[in-house]
Formats: C-alpha cells, structure tokens, sequence
C-alpha cells in the first residue's frame, strides 16, 4: 500500500458501515452498529463520556484497529470508498508526549514523509510548510525533549500534515494542556484546515471550544451508540439534555453538583488545627537521566506555601511552573534542594518535621498523593485490592464498596484496573490514594481533561475531605474547579510563588 | 563542547573502537603489556572524549568489573596476583573505551548509517531509533511508579528483602508501563504511514569522512597495541 502524490492532499470522505468493534478481553463492546458517512472537506465535532468509544472510532479510521489494536470487527470503514491505510491519513493523540518518535523538531516532522519514501529534499520542503502552518516558534533542530506540551501537540499536528492527509483525525488533542495552550492547538488546527481544506473529525469532552469550528456534532452514548448527529446548533439546542446526561460540557452549563461523599470516608483519626503543612523558600533541583547523561533543571526557585486544616489551596499556573512539582515535595516525595517542607510537629507526631525523611509507612498514615498520571499508581490487578492496599499495610479498616460507590466503580470490583476507561482509571486513582484516610490530601492535575462524571467525582472527594477536617492542596488549571471550592490559591511563575488570591 | 576526532565521527565509526576493544583486550597476557595499554586508553580518552561525557563516575562500571574479575582469578587461580590484576586490566581495556563512546552516540544519526551505509532493513532500524530516544521515558515512568508506591506505604523499609521486593515490583510496574507506553507510540508510528512503509527514505545522508577512516584507522592501532608491546618484550627484554 503506497501513496502517490497525485493522491494525497485532496480532502477525502469517511464511511462506517454498520461498524462494531469489541477489545479482545472485554466483554463490552466499545463500539456498535455505527452507520456515518462523513463528506470530503466536512469538519466534525465527535463527543461522549469517557469510554463512549469516541478514540476507537477515530483509530477505526487511520486503519489501526485489528493491526496494532487486537480485537474483533463487525463491519466496515471506508475511506475515499476504499479500506483505511490506502490514503495518508493525519492521527493526533490525546498524549502528544507518546507520539514523538525523534530527537529533533524537524526529523520528528520528517517521519511521516520518510515513511512513505518522499525524496530528501521534498521531505524538508514538507517539513518547513507544515511547522509554518501550525505556528511552530522554533527551527528544526530543537530537541522535542526542551518543548512544552502544547509545543509538542503542535509539532505532532505538523507531523501529521507532513504526510500531506485528505482527512485529519485528532482525539482530544488539548486534553493534558493548560487553557492556554489548548488554545493556541486550537487556532492551529483551525488555520491548518482552512488552508488545506482537509476533512476533519476531532474528539472532544468539552464542546464550546470547538463549536463555531465545526459543522457537525455527532454524540456517542457510554455504550457506544450514535446518539445524535446534528449541527453545533442543533446539538446544543435540541439535544441539551441527552448531552448532559452524558457528562458533557455544555456551552453556559455551570459546572456539575459534587457527587455527595459522606465525610466518615474521609474523616483522620486524629486531626491538627490551624496550618498543618508549609514550605519554605522551596528550591528544587530536578535530575534527568539519559543514555547520554544526565541534566538538571531548576523546578522550584523559592516558593512559599501552607496547607490548612479544612481547606483547598491551589497551586495554578502554566504548564511547566512547577506547579506537579510543588504538590510532590510536599507530599514527601521528592528532597528540597534548599529551603524545607515542615508538617506541624502533632502532625509529625514525634517523627521529625522534614515529610520526605519519613518511612514509606508513616508518610501514608499521614498524607495521601493523587498523581496526575493514573496509570502509573497501581499496585494491584482488582479493584477492591487497589483500593484498600495502602489501608491493608497500615491496619485501618476501609468501607471498601462504600467507596468505589461513590466513584461510580461498584459493578467493577473485580475487574482489572488496566482494563477500566480514562475517566475509570482516574476516578480510582483518587480513592486509592485517599481510601486510607490521610490527614493531607495532595492532588496533581485531578480533572484535567475529564468528563463531567469525574469532575463531580473529584470535587465530592474534595469537599469531603475538607468537611472532615482534612488539609487539602492541589495543582490545577481548571477555572471552574477554581471558581467552585477552591479557598486560597497561589500562582507560580517559572518555578516562583508569586500571586495569592 | 571542544570538538575532538571522536566528537565529529560517525556512529558507526565510534562503535568499531568498541569493537575492536575487543580485539585488544585479548591481547593483554602480561601485567606491563596491561599496565600500558590502560595508561594509553586513559591518556586518549583524556584528550580526545569531548568534555561533558568523560564523568569520573562512568568508569566506576568497569573498575567495579575489573576488581571482581582480578579477585576471582586470584581465588581461583592459585592466589596469583600478576596474574590476577592482569586479568583485571583486559576488563580495562575491553569496557573503557565503550563506556566513554556510548554517550558520544547519537541513536537518530546511529539509524541513519544502519540504514543508508550498512544496508540494514529500514523498518526495525527505524523502530530501533524511535526505542532508544525513549530510554528517557523511561526514568521518568520509574519516578512515577516509586512516588506513587511511597505515597501509598508500600515502600520498602530497611530489610534487604523488601528492598528486592520492592524493585522487582517497580520493575514489572515498568515493563507494564513501558509496553502500554509502547503500544501507543506504535499507533503514533503507524498513523504516519510506518504501517504501510516497505521501504523508506531518509531525511538525512550518511556520508563517511576523513574523519571516520582516522577514527577507525585510531581504533585498529588500538587493538593492536598490545600485541606489538607483547611481541617488543618478547623480542627485545
């Protein structure tokens, strides 16, 4: 299956025929009896809750399902009329970090091109053209590894368009970027289309960005059926309330009510009043290794914080101010460089004031941290497992139903954490790490780029931990998370504490 | 970064001073033969290994392998010690110049001479560049896995045992982490067109140069040096 330039370029169509898709493994099927046909040239809005299939449906398109993604098909997607693969096709993932496959901006971009065996210098005239299209600020011998996310999703679109695609597929292209960011991604795949005129499908939880960029919205249910399929107007007027059912983010739709947690899930066995929690002039040295050395970045340059019994401060600003960073000294992970964490000494309770020099143990019966990647928290293959590991080591009691309910997880108990959706994984990642009832919750990035089911999820937890006496810090960028239960927040800038509000 | 012979050349030429390492330590049968042979390695690597990745701290790797090799050969072989620290220096002479090359070697220009000068098929060659610039990742995924295990009390305490536990529990956590990873780099890969890629071109030449047949002519005088120091004490002392 080669190109040849005669074919590329041109937008083409996209066709599901009574499309049916089932991950091997699952007994539920992500997909099925999907029946579209999208027009060359037409830009598409796809949206659902978390695991509605939304991903599968685009990865159906570039041809990946039953290559790199086993699994069993009923059938068929066509592209142009013919099976996918046939024309080149531009795929943007959610996680841009998982698609840069070279050391330098422009032999990143030339991937594409190499592949399908352009000559050298097409391939750098391709290269150049497709960074100016997405406003890449930088030449091309930038290391990928020195760019911010949103640099990176850009230089990931501009690799896409190398290959010059008739149809370009993006799944939730801004999910893990600050608003800022997301932005810019935005206005470059708006610019890029206007210019090539390619058909476009994007998937997305949260409509308003894309609305007055798009001229479809077609909707999935969690179980994977085409619910709706109207223009922009159309969905958010007539099918308003099917949207929010589904967990969407609607256009003026204020953000969810907390899912109610009881406070007894949450409530320490002992509780410290006041400040709990501070640190001081925090410096921090960040060490990477690579198989050509190692480098060091300055993370933190002096930052001054506290966390109080009862409340949720923030830590706000761009990506790359330091923000996963501040949460993770304080939870006791990482040594300061210089300047100290200190927990309040009935907080220490005869242990030392320095968090990062206690014993795994006793830095659990304290503080509890949610990472912001959930994937890489588990430490078991069931779920009531995961959830009641950390309570298991240090001899407390756990409601363990009781709290997978509250998340919505309690028909998957059994199941295999690896198995669960996005939205799943990141929903028991939060009670895993808190079921044990800390004194400190920490939490990095909770709600970024999640549906509305997870985000009431998240501020319940939140607000239960704060109604039962907990000190509460969290690293976010999220206006209405902010704007909702938020006491005090501090902004960093390039690894300083600056603003309070 | 001064530029030095060794900081301009190919990859490939860089990998034959490994190579032929080889080749030389197996010529190191007598202690002054060693002795030598090692203050020369030393010496070139001092000059010509570019600042910036001549750490002290990578040769502690070989120095630890030489000292466990010299202590068995002594054990093993009637309490010798020429003989022993003879055969520590071979493991000097083998590991060194591989220690101080591996950094210098740039995998995405490494995949371009696999390719374009040695004619290895292009699809694992290109797989193999886009694995090994994600060797980063893979630290940053074992932070991850060791905060998260901390955070939740299931670090390892003192006891030895549970050290190991612990590390073999972060390490089947990374092999998970780095398949899943993988798996969805792979889908990145072939959304742009690797799937389908029987042959490929490459966005950069690989030419050899005047610099590489130095590198590689510096790389054969190497490996013989000790046989010609063998040979001259035979000959002359």
């Amino acid at each position: 299956m080669s190109v040849t330039p005669s074919e590329s370029g041109r937008p083409v169509g996209l066709r599901f025929e009574g499309f049916g898709w089932r991950p091997a493994g699952s007994r539920r099927a992500a997909l099925s009896e999907v029946d579209l046909s999208v027009d060359a040239g037409q830009r598409v809005l796809v949206t659902g809750p978390s695991g509605a299939g939304k991903s599968t449906l685009l990865r159906a398109a570039a041809g990946l399902l039953g290559t790199d993604i086993e699994g069993d098909m009923s059938g068929r997607v066509l592209v142009d009329g013919a099976a996918p693969g046939t024309h080149p096709i531009g795929l943007l993932l959610q996680n841009p970090a998982d698609a840069i496959v070279a050391e330098s901006v422009g032999r990143d971009v030339a991937f594409g091109p190499e592949n399908l065996g352009v000559p050298r210098e097409e391939i750098w005239r391709r290269v150049s053209e497709a960074l100016e299209l997405v406003g890449f600020p930088y030449d091309h011998h930038t290391p990928t590894r020195t760019l911010s996310g949103g640099e990176t999703q850009r230089m990931a679109l501009a690799g896409a368009l190398a290959l010059r695609p008739g149809l370009l597929l993006l799944d939730e292209p801004t999910a893990m970027l600050d608003p800022d960011s997301a932005g810019v991604v935005r206005r470059a795949v708006a610019a890029v289309v206007a210019a090539t005129g390619a058909t476009l499908v994007v998937a997305e939880h949260r409509l308003e960005p894309w609305l007055d960029r798009v001229d479809r919205v077609l909707v999935l249910d969690a179980d994977g059926r085409l619910i709706c399929d109207d223009t922009p107007v159309g969905a958010v007027t007539r099918n308003w309330l099917a949207l929010e059912r589904a967990g969407l983010w609607l256009p003026g739709l204020p953000p969810p009510r907390p899912v109610p947690v009881s406070a007894d899930l949450a409530r320490p066995s002992q509780l410290v009043s006041g400040d709990v929690m501070c640190a001081e002039a925090l410096q921090l040295r960040l060490r990477t290794r690579s198989l050509r050395g190692a480098r060091e970045q300055l993370a933190l340059a002096g930052v001054d914080a506290r966390l109080t019994s009862g409340r949720i401060h923030a830590f706000t600003g761009r990506s790359g101010a330091g923000k996963s960073t501040l949460v993770a000294a304080l939870a006791g992970l990482i040594a300061p460089t210089s300047g100290a964490v200190r927990a309040h000494p009935s907080m220490a309770a005869g242990l030392g004031e320095h968090p990062h020099r206690w014993r795994s143990r006793d830095l659990a019966a304290r503080l509890g941290w949610v990472p912001q990647n959930a994937e890489h928290s588990f430490v078991s293959r069931h779920l009531v497992d995961e959830v009641r590991a950390t309570s298991d080591r240090l001899g407390r009691e756990v409601d363990v139903p009781a709290v997978l309910e509250t998340v919505g997880l309690g028909r998957l108990a059994t199941a295999d954490p690896y198995r669960l959706s996005g939205g799943e994984q990141r929903r028991l990642a939060l009670v895993a790490a808190l079921a044990h009832r800390p004194l400190v919750a920490l939490l990095d990035e909770p709600t970024v780029g999640q549906d509305r089911h997870t985000w009431a999820a998240v501020v319940g937890w939140m607000t239960a931990l704060t109604t039962a006496g907990c000190a509460v810090g969290v690293a976010t960028h999220d206006e209405d998370l902010l704007n909702s239960v938020v006491a005090e927040s501090t902004v960093l800038v390039a690894g300083r504490g600056g603003d309070r509000r | 970064m001064k530029s030095t012979p060794l900081s301009r050349a190919n990859p490939l030429a860089l990998l034959t001073i490994g190579l032929f390492a080889i080749v030389g330590s197996l010529g190191v049968r007598d202690l002054r033969v060693g002795l030598v042979t090692v203050a020369v390695v030393v010496a070139l690597g001092a000059v010509l290994v570019p600042r910036g990745s001549h750490g002290a701290w990578r040769l502690l790797g070989p120095m630890l392998g030489a000292a466990s090799v010299a202590l068995s050969t002594w054990l093993l072989a009637g309490r010798d010690g020429e003989l022993a620290v003879t055969a520590g220096l071979r493991i000097l002479v083998l590991a060194i110049p591989g220690v101080w090359i591996a950094p210098l070697i740039d995998p995405q220009r490494l995949g371009d001479y696999l390719a374009q000068r040695l004619r290895l098929p292009a699809r694992p060659v290109a797989a193999i560049t886009v694995s090994l610039q994600r060797f980063e990742a893979l630290g940053a995924t074992w932070t991850q896995l060791e905060w998260a295990r901390r955070a939740r009390g299931l670090g390892p305490g003192a006891d030895p045992v549970a050290r190991l536990r612990h590390v073999s529990a972060l390490t089947f956590g990374l092999l998970v982490g780095a398949l899943r990873g993988s798996a969805r780099t792979a889908v990145a890969m072939d959304a742009r067109g690797f799937a389908s890629a029987r042959w490929r071109t490459w966005a950069e030449p690989a030419p050899w140069r005047g610099v590489d047949t130095e590198v590689v002519l510096g790389a054969v005088a190497l490996a013989a040096l000790p046989y010609a120091l063998s040979y001259a004490l035979a000959a002359w002392l």
